[in-house]
């Protein structure tokens, strides 16, 4: 997926570029908001990171222009403004999800991944990872071509995991993945803990390999040879 | 005690005081003059015995008039016998009592006898007179007081006016609202003062109020992105297979203690902005929908923690709300309810147009009840929260009037929010 980042602080930037360019993106990044301009007019990307408040400019005035140019590429806007307002306006101009910062680089990374879908695969769409079949449209999961019944959380947790194949992900990070800002206790743990206990189980139970690794104290992986 | 009242009070004081002395002055004054005329009557008389004796040369002449009574003693030494006025009472065998009398005593001579003759005149009749006199005046007199003092309470309540309603306004007066502060102009130069001296000491205050909120929001903003690059340099940390188990674990600890902060950050940040008055649009809601999309949401808590949950909805309830901020009120009680709850605990739900009350069980708290709405207050159960939970939700209250109530009974914590 070809990539611009839009973000004036450098080293976010470089962050981001740095986690996506792991995932076998290709990126850009600029720092303005004429130099966006000047890579949106030569060029064509899959997929647009905006930030807001940009020193030259507004990000929702370069949304605004993409829109009107008619160019297909998928759009997310990272902003630190968390109003209602601000998002309704971002998502009205035509932006495709709304991250607040600060945000996790896994987060970012499956918001890019759902939006890369929707555009490239408009209708059929599908992810595979070995005998794992995820039907994101229809929330449906097949293992070894046999449906499988998930819970909402689960299944979630499972297109977290796949979306950051081979990442070391924080508990707090799955956390905030699933229930956002709703949780900040810290038996929400224990609920990662179990969720991830009966997901395993469900994939195990299936004839599934054991794709998620605990990474001791941190998190947990989903582990995944490569096939190149 | 009211100026007014006071003000009544020593006017009434002072001219009773007054009112007592001139009656008492007026009382002398009359006597004196009734006096000087009697005297002048008696002289009269006095003069008429004389030119009489002067005639007839004999004491037997000598009759009394009306009101009079003539006494003769015959005397040989003329010394002891004073020509003078005086006051005196004589028994009136008739009626039984003493009257009284004014007196002048004159030596006279006839045919070589000396005589001390004694004019009594009776002063029962001036006597009454005065006494008419003075209750006349005394009866004047009072209800002139009293319209004196009508008079000083309309005119001062009139004069008061301004003040009073400075004082309204100022106690009415907060700062959060928004409104400018006005005061009424007013054509004492005194109050007008007062006036002018409050209003620019408000404004000021606003201006340094609004000041400081401004600043308070911009610093939370600038936060974030700081710690937005923090969190994202920990995440790459993280991702770096290298790291031994000890510096994996500082990363984490690092990376939750900013996932924290920012956490903080954003709530103080949606704190600042509910106070500022920030989310004016509202719409009709039912806060029914919201519970249900909670309890869906944290599903998982409940069941984990086997929380019974009743609830007890009346129809179509709808309060006006801005929709934001009311499923940030709602969710926040359910979170509170669940979070603060005991293994197998229940939870409450009522909700009628006019208030909600949600209770769920726990143990009693351990500090004054009136902590529990205040800023970063925890209970020593969940180590955790941010402990900011609750005075989003008294924040909310305030910005709409909602009457928000804590009572603790039956092992269950209530919390009640009266919408009207």
């Amino acid at each position: 997926m070809k990539i611009l980042i839009i973000e004036d602080e450098k080293a976010l930037s470089n962050s981001i570029e740095e986690y996506l360019l792991e995932e076998r993106h290709i990126c850009e990044a600029v720092y303005t908001y004429r130099d966006a301009i000047e890579k949106i007019n030569l060029y064509e990307y899959d997929c647009l990171i905006v930030d807001i408040n940009l020193p030259d400019g507004s990000g929702f005035d370069l949304i605004k222009l993409i829109k009107q140019k008619s160019i297909t590429s998928g759009i997310i806007i990272v902003s630190a403004r968390n109003s209602l307002e601000n998002r309704i306006e971002g998502l009205e101009k035509g932006a495709d999800n709304y991250l607040t910062k600060p945000f996790s680089l896994a987060e970012l990374n499956a918001l890019l991944k759902s939006v890369n879908r929707r555009i490239s695969f408009s209708g059929r769409n599908e992810i595979i990872v070995n005998e794992i079949r995820l039907l994101p449209d229809e929330y449906k999961v097949f293992i070894h071509d046999q449906e499988l019944k998930f819970t909402k959380k689960e299944y979630e947790l499972l297109m977290f995991f796949v979306s950051n194949k081979n990442k070391v992900i924080t508990k707090t990070g799955l956390v905030e993945h699933l229930w956002g800002d709703y949780m900040d206790s810290a038996d929400s743990y224990d609920f990662i803990y179990t969720h991830i206990k009966n997901l395993r189980r469900k994939l195990i139970n299936n004839g599934c390999a054991d794709y998620i690794q605990t990474v001791y104290g941190v998190g947990y992986k989903f582990e995944v040879e490569e096939e190149e | 005690m009211k100026l007014l009242t006071k003000n009544s009070l020593s006017l009434l004081s002072l001219t009773l005081f007054a009112f007592l002395f001139g009656i008492i002055a007026f009382y002398y004054l009359l006597r004196v003059e009734v006096d000087k005329s009697i005297n002048s009557e008696l002289e009269k008389r006095k003069t008429n015995i004389i030119s009489q004796l002067t005639y007839d040369q004999s004491v037997k002449s000598i009759t009394p008039f009306q009101n009079e009574k003539i006494r003769l003693s015959a005397i040989k030494n003329v010394e002891n016998y004073p020509s003078r006025y005086y006051d005196t009472l004589i028994y009136n065998q008739s009626e039984k009592k003493f009257e009284p009398f004014r007196q002048r005593g004159f030596v006279v001579d006839v045919s070589n006898h000396k005589y001390y003759i004694q004019i009594f005149k009776s002063l029962e009749e001036t006597d009454n007179l005065i006494v008419r006199i003075f209750l006349i005046m005394t009866l004047l007199v009072i209800p002139f007081i009293f319209i004196i003092i009508l008079i000083n309470r309309v005119s001062s309540g009139q004069i008061w006016k301004d003040f009073h309603d400075t004082i309204r306004k100022i106690s009415n007066y907060d700062i959060n609202t928004h409104e400018p502060f006005i005061l009424r102009k007013s054509d004492i130069t005194e109050f007008d003062d007062l006036n002018r001296v409050l209003t620019k000491m408000i404004d000021r205050i606003q201006l340094n109020y609004s000041n400081m909120k401004e600043y308070a929001e911009n610093a939370s903003h600038e936060i974030q992105t700081p710690l937005s690059i923090i969190n994202a340099k920990m995440e790459l940390l993280l991702q770096s297979g290298d790291l031994k188990e000890k510096q994996l674990k500082s990363v984490l600890d690092a990376y939750e203690a900013s996932n924290r902060l920012s956490r903080v950050n954003k709530t103080l940040l949606l704190l600042a902005k509910i106070e500022n008055r920030q989310f004016p649009e509202s719409k009709l809601i039912n806060p029914k929908d919201i519970f249900d999309y909670q309890f869906e949401f944290l599903e998982d808590l409940i069941l984990s923690k086997k929380l019974e949950i009743s609830t007890n909805y009346e129809d179509n309830v709808q309060i006006k709300v801005n929709p934001y901020l009311a499923e940030v009120l709602f969710s926040n009680l359910i979170k509170n309810a669940i979070r603060h709850n005991i293994e197998g605990g229940k939870i409450f739900i009522e909700l009628t147009g006019k208030q909600l009350m949600i209770s769920n069980s726990g143990s009693a708290l351990m500090t004054d009840p009136e902590n529990l709405f205040k800023r970063f207050y925890k209970s020593s159960t969940s180590k955790e929260s941010l402990g900011l939970g609750l005075s989003i939700v008294q924040k909310i209250c305030e910005v709409y009037d909602f009457r928000l109530n804590y009572d603790y009974q039956n092992d269950l914590h209530r919390i009640r929010v009266d919408f009207v």
